[in-house]
């Protein structure tokens, strides 16, 4: 497959702190590449370097067969790039919008309005299309950022945490154009904090923490990579204290977490740690409401990788639309 | 070069429609040198080769410095700034674009005050093309540090608070009021120091026939230009 993304030991200093430490990884050509981490883990600083924004420190990253530093204008040319932010002009119609960066790029009037009618009609825009865009919501106004990306046919996409704070229709309409554009043959860099998104689209992924990437392959790869781990879900009819102490007791218990009333029981012995909540059941009086076994997600693999809890996913989740709602409103 | 001027056209006629119809526009580029014009000659007899230059300089400077200092502090508040960095243009393309915009504003401004200002005070202009030209590079000099202040501040009420504290001083010391040959020799120095200086004069020269001093002071502000032009690309690609 031919590389269209090639990163190799990219860094970025910013005085004593390293934001990106000696990153390399490659893109194929027709891939959706996502970068998943935690808030500062240096996705949008790599986003950012691979996009021509920021200089790095140290090491090269060619994207669409261009230096991002030396050849930064060719390298604008051939991608599209959509940040966290919906920045386009609110003063300006869609149409106008997508027309003004239709010229700055350099794409003739008649190929810049016949695109920007095509690109507003997929993204269910087009009758709307004359309104200021101040007047749009918040999902509407990230449909058509994206669409302005796409004005000029870009080799490569990239894409800032795309649906991030959007209602479930926007996101499904973005995922689906994603996939869209990716089946006729754009390359899609995404960096999210939904992992379901991630393992919904990305064809690879990596993630990073603390500006290294700690782990790079396919979401099924990663997933099997937890293969001998089995995850036991299982809901009493009440709760009894010191019930998760119990449980972690067992030897062949690697790690126990809430969610909701269910208890989430990581094992590498699914057998053994079944027979011990049987007896702890039966022990404190307790009823078994459901019990199930299940394969590792890719939130697992996230969590195992990142260290964090799932309360600490939760909140992250929560941050990560938090932030983009006050910079939205600002 | 084609290039780089259609993507600057480009971004000036956004520019254009976006920001000359901005409240603020009107407040500090229109409101602010009206209010000072009258707090000067009001019971004062200024003579018309002093007050037709001076009023289209000080318009000039007001109008063409105010359009792309609101525009860069808001495009920064809002990220649209981004937008033009993730475009292929380069930081000198985007400030060239935005220089014409606000030059243009100013340009309009200035030539619309000096025509009024010839016709109330029944004056000649003996060169117009070269009061055009010295009005012109004037306003694009103008137009370049209104981006540098931009570029180098964050917020917009900073920006608009350093930028007046700027501009009414260089009208005091320009020669928009009163001669620079009455000033103090301190004074006068530092007059030297303003494009606004060089405007003013120029304007003057202009109206009474072409002069070597005319020719001096467009080149003076034809160099103000390239240096606050590549003063703010350098600036503006740092702090973005």
């Amino acid at each position: 497959m031919e590389t269209v993304i090639q990163v190799s030991g990219l860094r970025k200093r910013y005085g004593d702190v390293i934001a990106v430490h000696d990153v390399s990884f490659e893109v194929g050509r027709g891939e959706i590449f996502g970068l998943l981490g935690p808030n500062g883990a240096g996705k949008t600083t790599t986003i950012r370097m691979l996009t021509g924004l920021t200089k790095p420190t140290s090491g090269t990253a060619i994207v669409a067969g261009r230096n991002c530093v030396r050849e930064s204008l060719a390298v604008k040319q051939r991608i599209g790039v959509v940040s966290e932010v919906s920045n386009l002009y609110n003063e300006m119609s869609a149409w106008d919008n997508l027309m003004f960066i239709g010229e700055l790029y350099g794409v003739d009037k008649s190929t810049r309005s016949a695109r920007s009618k095509e690109l507003l009609e997929a993204f269910q825009l087009f009758e709307r299309r004359q309104d200021r865009l101040g007047t749009y919501s918040k999902g509407m106004k990230r449909r058509v950022r994206i669409a302005a990306a796409l004005v000029h046919n870009p080799e490569v996409l990239f894409l800032d945490e795309p649906t991030s704070g959007l209602d479930v229709q926007s996101s499904r309409l973005i995922r689906l154009i994603v996939r869209e554009l990716n089946r006729k043959g754009t390359t899609v860099f995404l960096t999210t904090h939904y992992i379901e998104e991630a393992d919904e689209l990305c064809n690879r992924v990596a993630i990073i923490r603390e500006g290294r990437i700690i782990a790079e392959d396919s979401p099924e790869k990663l997933k099997a990579s937890l293969q001998d781990e089995r995850i036991l879900e299982i809901a009493f009819n009440k709760d009894v204290p010191g019930l998760e102490a119990s449980l972690r007791a067992n030897g062949s218990v690697v790690d126990v977490s809430r969610q909701g009333d269910r208890y989430h029981i990581h094992t590498t012995n699914a057998s053994v740690v079944v027979k011990e909540v049987a007896h702890l059941a039966s022990l404190n009086d307790l009823e078994i409401v459901s019990i199930n076994t299940k394969q590792p997600s890719l939130e697992d693999v996230f969590v195992k990788y990142t260290g964090l809890d799932t309360v600490q996913l939760e909140r992250l989740e929560l941050l990560g639309t938090a932030k983009i709602g006050a910079r939205r409103g600002a | 070069m084609r290039n780089f001027i259609g993507k600057a056209l480009c971004i000036a006629k956004k520019d254009a429609r976006i920001y000359y119809f901005k409240p603020q526009i009107f407040g500090f580029g229109i409101l602010i040198p009206a209010f000072v014009y009258l707090a000067f000659s009001l019971g004062r007899e200024i003579p018309p080769d002093l007050l037709v230059p001076g009023l289209a300089g000080m318009v000039s400077l007001f109008g063409a410095s105010s359009v792309e200092a609101i525009s860069i502090a808001m495009e920064k508040q809002t990220e649209t700034y981004e937008l033009l960095q993730t475009a292929p243009v380069s930081t000198a393309g985007i400030v060239f674009g935005k220089s014409l915009a606000g030059s243009a504003f100013g340009i309009v401004l200035s030539l619309f005050t000096a025509l009024g200002s010839a016709l109330l005070t029944q004056s000649r202009i003996m060169s117009p093309l070269l009061f055009v030209i010295g009005v012109v590079l004037g306003s694009f000099a103008f137009s370049a540090l209104g981006i540098l202040i931009a570029a180098a501040i964050r917020d917009m009420p900073t920006v608009n608070i350093s930028l007046t504290a700027l501009r009414l001083p260089m009208i005091f010391i320009g020669g928009v009021f009163t001669p620079i040959g009455v000033l103090a020799p301190g004074l006068r120095l530092i007059s030297y120091l303003t494009p606004l200086t060089y405007m003013v004069d120029a304007l003057r020269e202009a109206m009474v026939g072409p002069t070597v001093s005319l020719v001096i002071d467009l080149i003076a502000l034809a160099a103000w230009f390239a240096i606050l032009q590549a003063l703010a690309a350098i600036v503006l690609k740092r702090r973005t």
